[in-house]
């Protein structure tokens, strides 16, 4: 009995290492320990052996099973890993470049709007929209900008046919004139008109100016406007707020200076400058950045608002002047252009 | 507009240094655009000297080592120089040690190749003169006159002005003038504003009356003209105004005419009020008419050019032909020449609105106009009347004879506003002091008429506005006098107070981002174009009878003159120009506004779309990936659709054709409308001989998506959590042959109807795929093969195949009974 488990054990070793697929190592198990397997057999034979050896052979089956077990295991294991680098064929060059291309990117003029709208919403604006489409009623009357105002010429302002139709651009006065919105200040014509106060609302979003395209101008531009509304609005939250984003903006230590100056739909108003000194490709020490001021009674009135309950404040910008004075551009047309080796720069 | 320091200075007693005052003029409200200075500096040190001896220098050529002598300022010197011009006997300007010239440089005992040199001769360049590089080559300054050695150069020379180039804001026409700047200035440095002396102050009682000068004015037009005055000067002699006179004209950048000219012309430098005088002898039949052009009516005007006038244009006319246009520039026929001995003198008041009108429809701004259209005041009118005669008898001499026309209104000023130190305080939300506030509101001429207590004891001023500040109105309008006095720069820092008010970003807002990010995240770069495109674009790509809706009545160029109804031209722009330069991009998109017809209107939607290029260079990689396709464009839009809250897979997607043009017909499809759904979306490969005429190569892989904003706001809703089953799915595939031209989300459709009745409530057909197209070997001529998975699931238990299969076959009979659909073996 001990030579004929010996005799099993080493042509199962021949045996198992000439293994190499699932079905063969399941096959030659079955030879071994299937229902009429060697090992299966010898064991049967048990019953046929003398009492008094049974424990001895019993050992000496227990340690054949062993070992037959730690060789089912070692081969699978060896099948195993072969199947694997059989699925993974040769390593990767590791410094081959993805196919892939990527990463895309986001346009300058959305990163520098989402970057102030973040600034913004953080203490309590909401982003509005508006259409860019307008008509003279929400572009300029309500602005306190009455007919005849140089900024209503027909010289500035991108006028339609009178016989054009905009299904959902709403008219405020029948036979008004529809236009393309020359800032984004008609946006808070409207959010005011539809919300009673308060409001805290940042408008960004394309206007449009007839101005000749050069490294400086652009007819299509974008401006972002902040409007909040409410009880004992003042002066000195304005300031505080011009502080806040451009701190947030260019760090704790930038600072900011009103210069009085004048807008039709302000009072008082104000020009607001920056100090550069982090600033790229600049060599004075303020550069001007936007306009605001407090909202002037006037268009309190045109939207329904009491002007003796609610002040509030109004500050504008224009997107591509902070883009160009962020990253130092210095041609406003390559916004337009989309280049994509402009376009990478800022992803 | 440009004011001169100098002149500035008879007005107002400045010692500021320039760049105060250019903070000053910054922080009163005025932009400063240049600060120009003119003439000599204050030059300590550099005085007259004469040349005594002029040798060649021993070490180089162009060099000469002279002695000079500046007398009482330190005798002889030995000087090195290298100018080409100066002879023994010159007196020049010399810079001493310790001198620094205009330029900056400073002048120190030196030694220049070897020899000693105790100061410089100087050229007009060097003092500040200007001249530029000409003065350089021309060598030193050689001094007229021979002045005393040891002289000051400052003494000499005719002293520097500071000229200011200010922009002045619409609200403040007072500010066109010196007096108004100087007005503002004696108020930030608190100093007494010195009006000139009026000698001048009406006519004579026994003056003369000269009708035969000039019979008669009348104004025809006093809506555009309310107020209008002559004087009429006699015995004047024309000649060049005096130095003095024309140095101030000539630092703000006038042309010096001649006395009477040049007298009107500083008087609205002056005063802000233009100033007209006819040669009256040129005024035909005695009268001055105020009146409307004639339809086409000519004038020859001062500028050598013939305008053609209209009926709403205001002019001055004799009794037969005009002489000015109104408030913008005299004609050739009345000037003032150097046989003019009889003055009639227009100082008057024209509407801003008429002159604004002439001026734009002319294409002529003048000094004047551009007063008038800012608005003059009309009630210092004779005050400035009386300047402008005063002058010109300084300078042309004659007197004034009668009469003295007037026509129209002289109404008195008299504009007050109350305020409440209070409100101001309230506005700025920090503290002044009541005093301080009157003292700004005095040092700017608004003198407090009355300072009152109100019933509640609390303060109230009633403050007298000037009539030349017709920009202030509201007690407002005080706040903000008060705080540019007081200083913008002393507004207290403080943080910003953020309410937690209701709302959100706006529905397009947030799908603009979505989509972009989406986008961006595929690898597409985003871009930015025009929204206004040409006429061409939108007639090839969009369709002809958009072309009429989208047009601008005013375009400024012509490529730009419609609003854009895609992003897709735009963005093929955007590849053509980078495969034109070169930079490999392939992927692109955009999200933004266009404006797309429907029904006879423009309708203004939100919109993202994409384009994809596939050329040969793009599968120029070492590892190959199959490229976009038709499915890829569509999951994309899909995608996009669903970021607007809108599933585009409920929709049937229809072949684009008709009147949205561009795409490529049997690979392209829309799927939505305007009119049915608020939204549409196309996508597919974009035409490729309209793609190819534009220059670009390979294939173009596109999608778009566009809603009414309204309907985006309306999207989404509340979400409601669904119970779903915890048994195992059973699957089935089916594959179904039928005619090659039907569409498979039809039999896709059709067969998930059918399995549902078939299951009914028993259980579920969760879901119902399409996994494989086939046509060709094997199959029928025109058929095709569709392969669909079902996955069938219930709910309160484990299905067994007994019931499955009893439904499949079911299923699979009713499926084939239209005779047309049969199960591929």
């Amino acid at each position: 009995m001990q030579d004929q488990l010996s005799a099993l054990l080493a042509r199962a070793r021949a045996d198992f290492s000439a293994l190499h697929t699932r079905p063969e190592f399941e096959a030659a198990k079955a030879r071994l320990v299937g229902p009429n397997g060697g090992l299966t057999t010898l064991m049967k034979q048990m019953g046929t052996v003398p009492k008094e050896q049974r424990p001895a052979l019993g050992r000496l089956i227990n340690e054949a099973k062993a070992q037959l077990q730690a060789l089912f295991d070692t081969t699978l294991r060896a099948l195993e890993d072969a199947e694997i680098a059989a699925q993974l064929g040769p390593p990767v060059d590791a410094s081959l470049p993805s196919p892939d291309g990527g990463p895309g990117t986001h346009h300058p003029l959305t990163l520098v709007c989402e970057e102030m709208c973040r600034i913004l919403r953080k203490v309590g604006f909401t982003v509005a929209d508006g259409s860019e489409v307008e008509t003279e009623f929400y572009c300029f009357d309500a602005l306190n900008t009455p007919p005849g105002h140089p900024s209503r010429d027909v010289k500035d302002t991108f006028y339609f046919p009178d016989t054009a139709r905009f299904g959902n651009v709403s008219r405020r006065v029948d036979g008004e004139k529809y236009l393309l919105r020359t800032h984004t200040s008609s946006v808070q014509i409207r959010t005011m008109l539809k919300h009673p106060p308060p409001v805290r609302i940042v408008s960004p979003g394309r206007t449009f100016r007839r101005d000749t395209t050069d490294a400086t101008h652009s007819a299509n531009f974008h401006q972002l406007e902040c409007l909040y509304v409410d009880k004992d609005v003042t002066v000195r939250d304005l300031k505080a707020l011009l502080d806040y984003i451009f701190a947030s903006l260019l760090g704790p230590d930038t600072k900011t200076r009103f210069r009085p100056h004048y807008f039709g739909y302000t009072e008082p108003s104000f020009e607001v400058d920056l100090s550069a000194r982090h600033l790229p490709k600049v060599n004075k020490e303020w550069i001007e950045i936007g306009g605001c001021g407090m909202v002037d009674p006037s268009v309190y009135e045109a939207v329904g608002y009491d002007p003796a309950a609610w002040t509030g404040y109004a500050f504008g910008m224009g997107l591509e002047r902070l883009a160009m004075m962020l990253y130092g551009i210095d041609d406003i047309r390559y916004f337009y252009q989309n280049d994509l080796r402009f376009l990478r720069q800022f992803a | 507009m440009k004011v001169s320091l100098h002149w500035l200075k008879s007005y107002v007693a400045l010692d500021a240094s320039v760049d105060e005052i250019t903070h000053a003029i910054t922080f009163l409200g005025f932009e400063v655009e240049q600060v120009i200075r003119t003439g000599v500096p204050p030059l300590p040190s550099v005085v007259v000297g004469e040349v005594l001896t002029r040798d060649k220098h021993p070490n180089a050529d162009k060099l000469t080592v002279c002695t000079v002598d500046v007398g009482s300022a330190g005798g002889v010197k030995t000087i090195v120089c290298g100018a080409p011009n100066h002879q023994v006997g010159d007196r020049v300007p010399v810079a001493l040690p310790g001198a620094v010239l205009a330029g900056g440089l400073k002048i120190k005992q030196s030694r220049i190749r070897g020899q000693l040199s105790d100061g410089m001769m100087c050229s007009p360049d060097e003092l500040g003169l200007g001249g530029g590089s000409a003065g350089q080559q021309s060598g030193l300054l050689i001094l007229d006159g021979r002045p005393a050695l040891g002289t000051p150069i400052n003494d000499v020379l005719p002293p520097g002005d500071v000229v200011f180039d200010l922009e002045i804001t619409p609200n403040r026409p007072d500010g066109l003038c010196h007096l108004g700047v100087a007005r503002e200035l004696a108020a930030w440095f608190r100093r007494d504003l010195v009006y000139p002396p009026v000698k001048f102050t009406g006519l004579p009682e026994d003056s003369p009356e000269r009708r035969d000068l000039l019979a008669g004015v009348s104004v025809e037009s006093d809506e555009d003209c309310p107020l209008y005055t002559v004087h009429i000067i006699t015995g004047v002699k024309i000649g060049p105004s005096p130095a003095w006179l024309q140095e101030r004209l000539a630092a703000v950048g006038l042309r010096p005419i001649n006395n009477v000219v040049d007298a009107g012309n500083y008087v609205m430098l002056e005063t802000g009020q233009p100033v007209h005088a006819f040669d009256a002898k040129k005024i035909g039949g005695g009268r001055i008419v105020v009146r409307h052009a004639r339809q086409g009516e000519k004038l020859a005007t001062l500028d050598g050019k013939e305008r053609v006038l209209n009926s709403r244009m205001l002019v001055i006319a004799d009794a037969t032909k005009p002489l000015v246009i109104a408030g913008i520039m005299g004609g050739a026929n009345a000037e003032v020449d150097d046989t003019t001995t009889d003055l009639a003198l227009e100082v008057a008041y024209f509407k801003p609105a008429g002159i604004r009108w002439t001026s734009r429809k002319l294409g002529l701004t003048t000094d004047s106009s551009y007063r008038y259209e800012r608005g003059v005041d009309p009630h210092t009118l004779l005050e400035d009347a009386h300047r402008a005669i005063d002058l010109i008898l300084e300078t042309a001499g004659g007197r004034v004879v009668g009469p003295v026309y007037k026509v129209g209104e002289d109404r008195p000023w008299k504009n007050e506003i109350t305020l409440t130190p209070d409100f101001v305080r309230r506005q700025l939300g920090f503290h002044i002091a009541d005093g301080d506030m009157k003292d700004a509101l005095e040092a700017l001429e608004l003198p407090l008429v009355r300072d009152e207590f109100t019933a509640d004891g609390t303060p109230q001023w009633t403050v007298s506005i000037p009539s030349w500040r017709g920009d202030l109105d509201r007690s407002i309008d005080l706040v903000e006098e008060i705080l540019r006095l007081y200083g913008t720069d002393r507004i207290p820092r403080s943080t910003v107070t953020a309410p937690g008010l209701l709302g959100d970003d706006d529905p397009v807002v947030i799908f603009n981002r979505q989509a972009t990010d989406y986008l961006v995240g595929q690898h597409f770069h985003e871009c930015v174009n025009y929204t206004l495109r040409s006429v061409t674009e939108i007639r090839q790509w969009v369709s002809d009878t958009s072309v009429q809706e989208l047009a601008l009545a005013n375009p400024f160029v012509e490529d730009q003159s419609h609003l854009r109804s895609t992003l897709l031209i735009g963005l093929l722009e955007s590849l053509k120009l980078n495969q034109s330069r070169g930079t490999g991009v392939t992927r692109l998109s955009e999200t933004g506004r266009v404006f797309i017809e429907s029904n006879g209107q423009i309708y203004e939607c939100a919109a993202a779309a994409f384009i994809e290029a596939q050329t040969k260079d793009a599968g120029r990689q070492w590892l190959k990936r199959a490229p976009a396709d038709f499915y890829t464009a569509k999951n994309r839009v899909h995608i996009l659709a669903s970021h607007a809250g809108v599933d585009l897979s409920a929709l049937p997607a229809a072949p684009v054709t008709g009147p949205y043009f561009g795409w490529q017909e049997g690979h392209s499809a829309a799927v939505g409308g305007l009119q049915t759904h608020g939204f549409e979306a196309r996508f597919g490969l974009m035409n490729l001989a309209m793609v190819r005429a534009l220059g670009i190569e390979g294939q173009v892989m596109a999608g778009i998506f566009a809603i009414l904003p309204g309907k985006l706001a309306a999207a989404g809703g509340p979400r409601r959590y669904q119970d779903f089953s915890h048994y195992p799915p059973v699957l089935r595939d089916l594959a179904l042959v039928v005619d090659a031209a039907v569409l498979a989300e039809d039999v896709r459709h059709t067969l998930a109807q059918t399995a549902k009745s078939v299951v009914g409530d028993a259980f579920t057909v969760e879901q119902v795929a399409i996994f494989d197209v086939y046509q060709g070997r094997g199959l029928p001529e025109g058929k095709k093969s569709l392969a669909f998975s079902l996955v069938f699931r219930a709910t309160d238990r484990t299905l067994t195949d007994d019931e499955v299969n009893a439904a499949f076959a079911k299923i699979q009979k009713a499926i084939t009974a239209d005779g047309r659909t049969s199960v591929r073996a």
